[in-house]
């Protein structure tokens, strides 16, 4: 069950991500105008920042927190792991590390890098 | 089975439907997802329908002409990839000139691109599909090896 509450936790900053990320590409440049000019409709972006705030909102104010101070220092903020390798940064994960992701309730973080460690095998 | 055109190493045989079973928007969506998923390139795919219909409410990605290139980064994606699929009767999916849509190309890529590819490949597809004869020669397609002989054609020799 707490790793339910786990996966739902990281689900909801891997939806913010996600969000973050399709925002981002339309306002920054060199990315922003680029769906236009190739011929998408892009007219509602207020949609998608009401969705980024009404998300944020239900997400707990501590892992909120952490991902945007962990945003503020990397373009993703969350990274998956594969084969025990941060896909962040690319270092290899300690053992100890791999068998902590299954402490109840925590966010795991790199070790290397600092970033928040989504791991495919939830 | 990939051919030689770079685009191809994003299509594969268990990425092409030829004739998709929906009939409603958010049904097409679903679909798609569960094609990139089957194939092994997605993880979490509600996550990844999230995401799309999310793109979808900034603006139909139903470009016209009776194609949709439906597309978007998510950290649910493990490689780049592009589902091609055709809905052979057309279908609502609330496209800027609003015609049906019956050509399907679903782009999904990870957060992290560094070769730069997802970018240049939305756009080197949605530029292929301004072309009549490119549409006409697609909707044709009813198996994975004629797919890729018309992109082949199509996208020349880059
Ligand atoms: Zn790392």
């Amino acid at each position: 069950m707490e790793n339910d509450a786990l996966k739902d936790k990281l689900d909801a900053l891997f939806r913010l991500q996600d969000l973050d990320i399709m925002i981002r590409e339309l306002k920054d440049p060199p990315t922003k105008g680029t769906e236009e000019k190739m011929g998408f409709s892009v007219a509602h972006l207020e949609k998608l920042q009401l969705a980024r705030t009404r998300l944020a909102e239900r997400i707990p104010a501590l892992d909120l927190r952490l991902y945007e101070r962990i945003s503020r220092h990397f373009t993703h903020a969350i990274v998956s792991v594969e084969n025990r390798i941060c896909l962040g940064c690319f270092m290899g994960l300690p053992t100890s590390a791999v068998s902590l992701r299954t402490e109840p309730g925590m966010v795991r973080l790199c070790e290397n890098c600092g970033r928040i460690l989504y791991w495919l095998d939830y | 089975m990939n051919g030689n055109h770079p685009v191809l190493q994003y299509f594969s045989p268990d990425l092409f439907c030829a004739s998709i079973q929906a009939t409603a928007k958010r049904d097409v969506l679903r679909e798609l997802v569960a094609v990139a998923s089957a194939a092994g390139g997605v993880r979490g795919p509600e996550l990844l329908l999230e995401m799309l219909e999310r793109r979808e409410s900034l603006g139909s990605t139903g470009i016209g002409k009776g194609v949709a290139i439906p597309h978007g980064r998510s950290l649910a994606v493990i490689r780049m990839r592009v589902v091609f699929a055709i809905a052979r009767k057309g279908l609502d999916f609330d496209a800027v000139d609003g015609k049906p849509v019956k050509l399907f190309f679903l782009i999904v890529a990870p957060p992290q691109d560094k070769k730069n590819e997802y970018l240049p490949l939305l756009g080197r597809i949605a530029e292929l599909v301004q072309e009549k004869k490119a549409r006409d020669r697609l909707l044709k397609v009813e198996t994975y090896e004629q797919l890729q002989a018309v992109m082949e054609d199509v996208l020349g020799g880059e």
